[in-house]
């Protein structure tokens, strides 16, 4: 990968951004190179944009990890990205563009396929108009997804603006630093402001692997009625590191996602309990109880908010479903035991993905994804009743 | 494209597109390289992308005994040299190779497939397999009836209870077209067409499958799809190899045989077909086979006039020498095998009425390439002067299918400047580019719709037998005038017989270089 940059004066706090001088500075980083001989050469590149892609950071030092992480991205996904670094603490205000093109060549005489980036740096009462800047710059007819790499601040201005651009936002529930009320606040966003309802969770991304492997026992028509009659669920977790008491979001996810798709509700007035380092709450299914169990275990390196482990139990321990990631987080063992009858185990990769290709998988979807929505408000109304306990 | 399980709510909204009842997939030809380099990588690949369930299993069978050790081991050092993952973890393939098994099985020995019955049996009940099974039959084609008549014989092409029994056979399915229909009413004594999965792994490609999602989900293509705005199509079949140690096989066959009437007419009916009227497979081929039937048939003038045959002399690929046809293994030396062939079809419709199309497919041709070009009228008034007219082709829509899949549009533009030059550019569609995804191997894709039920991708047998149809008087008015095939005629690494580019002027026309 190739990346070249051109930094121009194409903005200051007085007069704002001159997106004409940086589209001109673009477009002239796109004329083809020139061979030995001084003339255009024949494999020139070719400019590609699937997406506009949107990012916000907080911190000037998390540039140069966005850059790498934008790197991987433009592999798969091709868009133009606009980084706003806003700096909320400056007193001054501050407004700087760069462009720069992101290249990478198939092979040797190939073309280049290249996207492209503008990087605004903004500080101070500048951050209040900052997002007039970013419009006009957005590739029209592509869709545009904001990456809100921070802790979305849903009352924040400057979030509302350019989410209000976006066709879909993109977080990440594994760094919330309040889990719990974190995540109710995001279950009312999604209720009560349909404009934010097109989220994509990279935290939830990390659980399609887990998903994927549950729901697989049920494909099997023979275990099918075993579904219908799960008593038990145990989610063992690592805490997270920022509130160890509380329970990982991915593990509330887990949680909401197998309540949401089978019906288990929050008995009323439901209470929680906390024994030793596990959190109990009963849910009930077509009238039968139904217990959870949040299992919370720090003694993995490198898993801070990570499940570690899924068991459903069915009727009296008839039949008992279990999915769970080795020490070494390389590989899911699952098992299926049916009584007596049989036996099934399988252990396959876990494919360990970079946040780049996560991030690029959640740029391929576009659909509102109603099962997040609504495991995200079964998961809330688990967390309620957890913390009125 | 059918299948799904949609009772299970867990299923919904997942990423994964689509996973698979439990079964077993009973490989014949399990000791052959397809088992080796495709077969047994694709199903591993299938199982780590956990697109079939736990309760799975592959049984290979072959002639020659070995135990299931053996040919685990056999099938680990394949995985390692032919797929991808270039390393296998020890823990996740012994989890994988528990559903591995092999059983020597004499094609033609009745008792050899009750042994087969009982270990699928004793799979049902250790693995959960239900007793559903693929049987894919990747031997020579001359046993594929005989292996099927046992299968019949031994109960073992009938489903018990709930469960389903489907057999892929490999191409080629027939000689000519006297063979094809013997199979066919052979292997329908003991199977239902609904069970038989006739492969042919071009259909696999994603190109290929594009070309339906590129015809009728785009709005501005269609109406341009037709005699009105098409001037001709080219479609090109060409391989850079030669006949790879199978020139036994090979002088039997030749080119027609070997691609033209498979894969290439495949990719051609879903350029020639109608919109279908759903995705489900049977209104896909319904499609497929009516426009394969208006192809116009060839008379032996139509074949002397509007066909050119071909055999590659000595020549060089990519700067290596590289000997003639005639000088290779187990080719004789004045073969009169074709190595290359191109046909003038027409679709006697409404759509296509007096439209060719050009088809190409050869041995040792200047680049591998599958494409197929669509070229469209001249512009209707020459209103930037004849002159600057004339340097212009018309426009041209290319479809690349391999390598580098993707499509292009070439359109005129005015070059920069004071006065009006026009040139021609490229509005270019790469599936690397704008996806970025490795595209998947096409075995995985079409042994999954075996196991999903979803034949889609396969050929029925009404279109294989026309396959032969249209070919027959070709090579019946070929093997006519054996004798005067001037053999070799095109230097390895060309593009072919020069024959086949002076077609093209007389019409007119001329080859695109791909």
């Amino acid at each position: 990968m190739e990346t070249q940059t051109h930094e121009i004066a194409a903005g200051s706090a007085a007069k704002g951004i001159d997106v004409g001088k940086l589209e001109k500075e673009l477009a002239a980083m796109w004329q083809p190179s020139e061979d030995a001989e001084g003339k255009p050469a024949e494999s020139g590149v070719t400019r590609v944009c699937v997406l506009n892609l949107v990012v916000y950071a907080a911190h000037h030092e998390d540039r140069a990890e966005i850059d790498a992480l934008l790197d991987e991205v433009s592999e798969q996904t091709p868009s133009r990205a606009l980084i706003l670094i806003a700096d909320r603490e400056a007193e001054s205000g501050k407004l700087e563009a760069y462009v720069s093109t992101r290249c990478q060549a198939s092979g040797k005489g190939a073309k280049q396929v290249c996207g492209e980036q503008v990087t605004i740096e903004a500080s101070g009462p500048v951050l209040e108009s900052v997002s007039s800047a970013i419009e006009p710059l957005l590739v029209p007819d592509v869709p545009v997804f904001l990456w809100w790499k921070d802790i979305p601040h849903y009352d924040d201005k400057l979030f509302n603006r350019l989410a209000g651009m976006a066709d879909r936002i993109v977080i990440d529930s594994l760094a919330f630093d309040h889990p719990h009320s974190d995540l109710l606040r995001l279950a009312e966003i999604l209720r009560d402001q349909p404009q934010f309802m097109r989220v994509s969770d990279l935290n939830w991304g990390r659980l399609t692997s887990w998903r994927s492997l549950l729901a697989s026992f049920w494909d099997v028509a023979d275990y099918r009625p075993h579904l219908e009659k799960i008593s038990s669920v145990v989610v063992e977790y690592d805490p997270p590191d920022v509130a160890p008491d509380e329970i990982a979001p991915q593990a509330s996810l887990m949680l909401g996602w197998l309540a949401s798709r089978l019906g288990w509700e929050v008995e009323p007035g439901g209470v929680a309990r906390r024994e030793g380092n596990a959190i109990h709450i009963r849910l009930s299914v077509g009238g039968q109880p139904l217990e959870v169990e949040f299992r919370a275990r720090d003694d993995r390196q490198g898993s801070d908010g990570l499940i570690a482990s899924v068991t459903l139990t069915a009727g009296d321990g008839d039949a008992e479903f279990y999915v769970a990631v080795n020490q070494e987080w390389t590989k899911l063992e699952t098992a299926a035991r049916v009584g007596d009858m049989r036996a099934i185990d399988r252990v396959v990769s876990y494919e360990q993905k970079t946040e780049g290709q996560r991030l690029s998988r959640e740029l391929s979807l576009t659909m509102r994804d109603r099962i997040y929505e609504s495991t995200i408000a079964t998961a809330a109304g688990m967390l309620q009743a957890i913390t009125r306990s | 494209m059918s299948v799904a399980t949609i009772e299970n709510p867990l299923r919904a909204g997942l990423r994964m597109e689509r996973t698979a009842e439990p079964c077993t997939v009973v490989i014949f030809g399990a000791s052959g390289d397809l088992t080796k380099r495709k077969l047994v990588p694709a199903l591993y690949r299938l199982v780590q992308e956990r697109l079939v369930p736990a309760e799975f299993g592959i049984v290979g069978v072959a002639r020659s005994p070995m135990s299931n050790e053996e040919f685990r081991t056999k099938m680990k050092d394949a995985i390692v040299q032919f797929s991808e993952a270039k390393r296998v973890d020890d823990e996740v393939w012994n989890s994988f190779a528990q559903g591995l098994y092999y059983l020597p099985v004499d094609i033609g020995t009745a008792d050899d497939y009750r042994k087969l019955s009982e270990l699928l049996d004793q799979i049902d009940r250790e693995r959960g397999t239900q007793g559903n099974r693929v049987f894919y039959l990747s031997t020579s084609p001359t046993l594929y009836a005989e292996a099927v008549k046992q299968l019949g014989e031994a109960g073992l092409a009938k489903a018990k209870d709930k469960g389903w029994v489907r057999v892929i056979i490999e191409k080629p399915f027939g000689t000519d077209l006297q063979s094809a229909q013997e199979l066919n009413q052979h292997i329908h004594q003991y199977l239902d067409e609904s069970q038989i999965y006739r492969i042919d792994h071009y259909l696999g490609k994603e190109t290929v499958q594009n070309l339906l999602v590129f015809r009728f989900a785009n709005g501005i293509y269609e109406p341009l799809w037709n005699r009105q705005y098409i001037d001709h199509v080219q479609l090109t079949n060409a391989e850079t190899v030669g006949v790879e140690g199978r020139g036994g096989y090979y002088e039997k066959a030749g080119v027609v045989r070997d691609m033209l009437q498979n894969h290439v007419f495949q990719v051609l009916s879903l350029v020639a077909m109608e919109p279908p009227a759903s995705l489900n497979s049977e209104a896909v081929r319904d499609e497929k086979i009516k426009a394969m039937t208006a192809v116009r048939p060839f008379t032996p003038e139509r074949v002397r006039n509007e066909c050119v045959r071909g055999q590659y002399g000595a020549g060089s690929i990519a700067g290596k020498p590289v000997p003639g046809y005639r000088e290779e293994e187990g080719v004789a030396p004045d073969s009169a095998t074709e190595t290359y062939s191109m046909l003038t079809m027409y679709f006697d419709n409404w759509r296509w009425s007096g439209v060719p199309f050009y088809i190409r497919s050869g041995k040792r041709l200047a680049k591998r390439v599958t494409e197929i070009a669509i070229q469209f009228k001249d512009a209707p008034h020459k209103l930037f002067g004849a002159d600057m007219m004339e340097q212009m082709t018309p426009n041209q829509l290319i479809i690349r299918v391999q390598p580098d899949e993707g499509i292009t549009m070439r359109v005129a533009a005015k070059v920069p400047g004071q006065v009006t030059r026009i040139r021609d550019v490229n509005m270019d569609f790469r599936y690397g580019a704008s996806f970025g995804v490795q595209l998947a191997e096409a075995y995985e894709r079409l042994l999954l719709d075996c196991i999903l039920g979803d034949p889609t991708l396969y050929a029925r047998t009404d279109m294989t037998e026309r396959g032969w149809e249209i070919v027959m008087p070709v090579l019946a008015e070929w093997a006519r005038t054996k004798a005067e095939a001037p053999f070799p005629n095109y230097e390895a690494g060309s593009w072919g017989p020069q024959a086949s580019h002076e077609l093209l002027e007389q019409h007119g026309r001329r080859w695109r270089r791909p």
